[in-house]
This record gives structure tokens, sequence and C-alpha cells, in this order.
């Protein structure tokens, strides 16, 4: 361990290591020690099931991508947030008064499309 | 020895699920596998000491953008087995053009060499010690770098309201909650206070009487019920 850093992921590794080999074994063992019988019927829609219809992937509506995009954005905005709030003391009035700048730029995007109706679902 | 050891798991299992989503069949497996890049990506990112990038990638990329693709895959409604028709054709084409470009990358990284005090010419080097790196740079970012930081709000601005002015379109049929107007409102229904153990009839409350219904024929038998 060169890096302090890392010394603290180190738990984190071993958790994914774990993950990981009990998951293998779970999958693993249920091929090597299950009976396995495979035939066409398993695999086929039981009795009250159908066929689908058509493919599954069809046109959704495009206000769902626009709650992601706007979702996006604000989460942008926060991800911003998170190095100005640790390094607040250091930056000074300067640093304070950027991010209120920034903030209010979104701001007002913000009450542009809440006016505007982006944001309810009719 | 285990950094090294993670680094190369981690870029293994990157570089394996990079082909998967350029040659997995089903796009929204494609959109799948590109999450699991971005989640080997950040753990690249952490063992190489950038811990606030390897956590905005994947609080962004696997949060928002994957989701984004994954909307984006479902709306298209491309049919991709007919995208790929030309496949055989385009195929080496496409392959004399990567084989340029690879070529190009190796050329360069071939003869790429650092020079002597590009490290001590940094215009802000790495603060070390005990300083967190989110804190790095919020040092420098709302300060330093003020007006590419303002202008990040600008370019975020002109997105929402890209995304507001391109979809956005109000629907004349709909109705929609006009909450404001759902408070204010008051005379069609009314409050009151009823006393206790007192009846409509005796309250003079006007109701409409109640229809006369029919009993339902009872055709069951008493001792019926037990084998229900």
């Amino acid at each position: 361990m060169t890096q302090p850093l890392l010394a603290e992921y180190f738990p984190i590794l071993v958790f994914l290591a774990i993950a990981g080999g009990i998951a293998l074994a779970m999958v693993g063992g249920s091929l090597l020690v299950a009976r396995q019988k495979p035939y066409a019927e398993k695999l086929s829609a039981y009795e009250c099931g159908f066929e689908p219809f058509d493919d599954t992937r069809r046109r959704f509506d495009v206000r769902f991508y626009l709650v992601a995009i706007l979702f996006i954005i604000f989460d942008l905005e926060v991800a911003f947030l998170f190095p100005w709030a640790v390094a607040l003391g250091d930056i000074g009035w300067f640093g304070f008064l950027s991010m209120i700048a920034f903030l209010t730029v979104l701001t007002a995007g913000f009450v542009y499309e809440w006016r505007k109706g982006a944001l309810d679902w009719e | 020895m285990i950094a090294a050891a993670a680094f190369y798991l981690f870029a293994a299992i990157l570089i394996a699920s990079a082909v998967m989503v350029v040659t997995s069949r089903n796009p929204v497996h494609s959109v799948l596998f590109l999450i699991l890049a971005f989640f080997n990506a950040s753990a690249l990112f952490l063992i190489a000491g950038a811990e606030f990038l390897a956590m905005i990638l994947v609080i962004v990329y696997v949060g928002a953008v994957a989701v984004l693709f994954l909307f984006v895959v479902m709306m298209l409604d491309v049919d991709f087995a007919r995208l790929r028709e030309g496949f055989q054709r385009y195929a080496p084409l496409g392959a004399v053009i990567g084989g340029i470009l690879f070529l190009e990358l190796v050329l360069v990284l071939g003869t790429w060499s650092f020079a002597d005090l590009a490290e001590d010419l940094r215009l802000s080097p790495n603060p070390g010690g005990d300083v967190t790196n989110a804190e790095a740079l919020g040092r420098i970012l709302y300060t330093d770098y003020v007006y590419l930081f303002q202008a990040s709000g600008l370019v975020l601005l002109v997105a929402m309201i890209g995304a507001i002015v391109l979809t956005h379109r109000s629907r004349p049929g709909t109705r929609r909650q006009d909450i404001a107007a759902q408070v204010a409102r008051a005379g069609s229904v009314n409050l009151r206070q009823v006393p206790l153990g007192a009846g409509l009839k005796t309250l003079g409350i006007e109701r409409p009487p109640l229809p006369e219904e029919p009993k339902p024929a009872v055709t069951h038998d008493a001792g019926h019920e037990g084998h229900h």
C-alpha cells in the first residue's frame, strides 16, 4: 500500500471479493450439483401465459426523457456543491459568492422550467 | 502489490465490458455492460488517487447518464437487425480506418516522453499530504477557475432550456392539477358541526331516499356453509 487512501478502501475490495465468490459459488454449485434435464417445454409459456404479441421495446413518451435530463442537470449542480462545501473555509467570500452566482443562474433555469410546466405531469 | 493486482483486475474487466458494449446484440445489454465499465473505471480512478472523481463517476454516470442511455435505447425504436445489414460490406473499410487510427496511436505513444521539468511547471500541483481530493479541487475550482465554473453553470442552463424547448409541449386537451385553485376552493363543500348521537333525519339534512332493494333470495341451506 503506497497510499493511505487505498488502505481505507481495502475492506471494500474484500467485500467485492466475498460477493463475487459467493455469487460464483451459488451459480456454479447449482450448475454442478443439481440435476440438469433441459427440454423445450420448460422454457415455454406455462398454461395461462401466452407468447408475446410484439417487441417489448416500443416508443416511450418523450416526457420521461425530459425528466431524466432535468435530473442530470441538477445532479451535476449538486456534484459541484461537494468540493465547495469541503473547501469553504479556504476559499473565502469570493468562492462563496462565485457559488452563489452559479446557483442563481441555475435557479433562473429552475424557475423557467417550473413556470413552463415541465415538472407537471398531466 | 494488492493495488497492482486490483488495477489489472479492474482494467481487464473494464476492457472486457467495453468490448461487450460494442459487440452485444441487444442494445439494452450494451447499456448494462456500459454501467459495468463505468464502475470499473471508477475503481481505476480510486486506485489512481482521484477519490472525488471516482465517486462522481458513479453518481453522475451510473446514476444519471446510463439511465438516460437506457431511455434513449428504449425510445429510439430502431430495428437493430436492419442496422446491421450492411456490416459485411462496410467491415473492410471500417477495419482499415480503425487500423490507421490504431497505428497513429502507437506512433504517438511510442515517441511520447515527459519533459524533465513538466511536473514542476504544473499550474496547480497536487497538495499531497492530508488534503483530500475534493478539498484540493474545491480550493482552486471556485476561485482560480471562476470563469470556467460560471461557464459550466451557463452550459447547464442552456442544456436545461434546450431540453424544455425541444421536448416540452403543452397538451391543450389534458387537464392538470392546479393546487392553488384546489386550496382556494370554497362554498361548494360545507363543514358542519354535527352533535353526537343525532341522526340525519333529526338534523333535517336532505338526502334522497334510498331505493327499496329487493332482498336476494337465500338459496343455500344453513348446513351448507361448513363445506366452503
